[in-house]
């Protein structure tokens, strides 16, 4: 019994090697995102997304997915690969620390939000599950190819594998000209 | 204007009438059919353009020069000056193309508004001239045509040809978001060339025979109707930039780098292509480094790659480039190259984010890179005020630098009064 105790403490000494997120130390580590992704999150260039104000567990999955060859970028590999477990935490913590509001803009009605996506992402695309990102404000075309490599099964996800698998192309358009047009805001963390 | 405009139409959609018809606007447009697209037009005026302004005092340029702001168009990529000089059209990785007009020619654009907003565009970074006239614009997945565009740019409904329809260009599961941004010229034999970048960081071994044969990883030509499309350049990461000499009539392109081996290596390249079919070496080499992940892998046999020109700073990012073939710039700069350096995206020190100059030898070969403008880079915080991506020329023979990052035009002039 006791050395099954001191076991599991050592095992659980082992997986906390990875410690506290730490805000600070993660702005350090965004300042490798910022010329994509900008320092509060909110990207500069229609190829990569919005990230400030995305749940932490959200940010830190994708990470780890592209450092463990799960997920596949050109350049978000290269990223990941090069961060540490810790820099990870500390980074998601930082992106997550802000806050992202959308609204809708004022000539489109509730009532055409895309049925199939509203219960994760939200009618104005900020997030409603740990598991789902933001989708408000993203460029028309990236969310297009994201639904699209889901149903390709270029990425893969659950839930989102079956959903883009019933999708056609001016569906794919639609959807993301909703979330496209809807109107994002990020603010830094008080 | 507006009968003409009907002549002309009924001409091109009947001339253009075995394309195939894609969904969206563009089988109303061949048609003749109008469609309810409306403009959108940026303001030239306000915070927006006061903001831009303010960046002009960091930028450094050589004496005699001055740099203006000519246009707030946000996203501005790749740009293509009309023939007549009335209209500059620029592309984006979103889904718009810009036309901007200066009409009172006082160097200043006084109307930015998106062109042919009947059209669903899909990542149009590309466009480029005929010298007749005919406004190509290369996308992600299509090539498109627009007969006189300089005339017609003013109704949202305009004469339209598919060069190469969707889905054509590559094969569709390639697609990408990332190395999606084409150019395209038309060469000295009236063909039109078209950069393909592969999709990948270093492409997997088993695509290499794919990408090819298509072309991706590489320049293509085809004819103005898309007949007789061949790949005219292999051992292309990923080009963002061409032009032809004018003396010559050789095809000089940029290329950008493999990330992931390090700050310094490999070299940004500046290509010199001679003929037809030649290998510039990826994805087995960059610059002359060779890329760890094809060391085992057998090279094309009987071809030796061609060594870029220029080896430039690593992970500065060339892109768009163009012979200065004007003569209001020092006798110096005639006949040489210009090229954007966009600047880096993960480099520890950034770097980039000016303008390049290279002057030829006798035997056309570049003499060595300078800068000629830079100041987009704060360097004491790492951030960028911009980041030029395209370079072209107004008819008075200043150049004009697109950027995607501030979202605006600079324009830069020699006045060597103002010394």
């Amino acid at each position: 019994m006791k050395l099954m105790y001191l076991l599991g403490g050592l095992m659980l000494a082992g997986y906390l090697e990875v410690g506290a997120a730490d805000l600070t130390t993660g702005r350090l580590v965004a300042g490798m995102c910022q010329t994509c992704h900008g320092i509060n999150g909110f990207a500069p260039i229609p190829i990569a997304p919005h990230i400030g104000g995305e749940p932490q567990s959200y940010i830190k999955n994708q990470l780890m997915a592209y450092k463990n060859s799960e997920r596949d970028h050109e350049m978000m590999t290269i990223i990941a690969t090069s961060l540490s477990i810790q820099q990870i935490e500390d980074v998601a913590a930082w992106y997550a620390s802000h806050t992202a509001t959308a609204r809708l803009p004022s000539e489109v009605s509730e009532a055409d939000a895309p049925s199939a996506c509203i219960s994760c992402h939200g009618v104005e695309g900020i997030s409603l599950v740990e598991d789902a990102p933001n989708l408000a404000g993203e460029v028309n075309i990236y969310l297009a190819t994201q639904l699209k490599a889901f149903r390709s099964g270029k990425r893969q996800h659950e839930i989102m594998t079956d959903i883009a698998a019933e999708l056609s192309d001016d569906e794919i358009r639609d959807i993301a000209n909703w979330y496209a047009n809807t109107l994002l805001k990020i603010e830094r963390p008080q | 204007m507006k009968f003409n405009q009907v002549i002309f139409s009924a001409f091109f959609s009947a001339f253009f009438a075995t394309t195939t018809v894609a969904s969206d606007n563009l089988s109303k447009l061949q048609n003749m059919q109008r469609t309810d697209a409306t403009f959108t037009k940026i303001s030239q005026e306000g915070e927006r353009a006061d903001a831009l302004k303010d960046i002009l005092q960091f930028i450094n340029l050589p004496s005699g020069f001055e740099i203006s702001l000519y246009a707030v168009v946000p996203d501005a990529r790749s740009m293509a000056m009309a023939p007549q000089g009335t209209v500059l059209f620029v592309g984006t990785r979103k889904d718009k193309v810009w036309s901007v007009v200066d009409r009172d020619r006082n160097r200043i654009a006084d109307e930015v508004k998106d062109f042919a907003p009947s059209i669903t565009f899909d990542i149009p970074n590309g466009p480029c001239f005929s010298p007749d006239g005919f406004l190509y614009v290369a996308e992600r997945n299509r090539v498109l045509v627009f007969p006189a565009a300089e005339f017609f740019f003013e109704s949202p409904d305009i004469a339209v040809g598919e060069v190469v329809s969707q889905g054509n260009l590559i094969p569709e599961e390639e697609e990408s978001f990332n190395h999606s941004a084409r150019v395209c010229d038309i060469g000295p034999d009236g063909k039109l060339y078209i950069s393909l970048g592969q999709p990948h960081n270093v492409q997997p071994v088993d695509k290499l025979e794919l990408y090819d044969r298509i072309g991706i990883g590489g320049i293509i030509r085809m004819n103005t109707d898309g007949s007789d499309r061949e790949v005219y350049t292999h051992g292309v990461r990923n080009s963002v930039g061409q032009d032809f000499n004018p003396v010559t009539g050789e095809l000089w392109w940029t290329d950008n780098q493999v990330d992931g081996m390090g700050d310094d290596i490999p070299p940004g390249e500046l290509n010199r292509q001679t003929v037809a079919g030649q290998h510039f070496g990826f994805p087995w080499t960059n610059s002359r480094v060779e890329i760890p992940m094809y060391k085992e892998v057998p090279r094309p046999e009987g071809i030796t790659f061609v060594e870029p020109q220029l080896e430039l700073t690593a992970h500065a990012a060339d892109l768009g480039m163009r012979f200065y073939h004007d003569d209001s710039y020092p006798e110096r700069y005639h006949g040489g190259i210009f090229w954007a350096q966009h600047g880096s995206w993960n480099r520890t020190t950034p770097v980039g984010a000016r303008v390049m100059f290279t002057a030829l030898d006798a035997d056309g070969n570049a003499v060595g890179a300078e800068v000629f403008a830079d100041g987009w880079l704060n360097e004491a915080t790492g951030e960028y005020r911009g980041r030029p991506m395209d370079i072209e020329f107004l008819p008075d023979g200043s150049m004009l630098i697109s950027d995607d990052f501030a979202g605006a035009i600079w324009r830069i002039a020699y006045s060597p009064a103002n010394q």
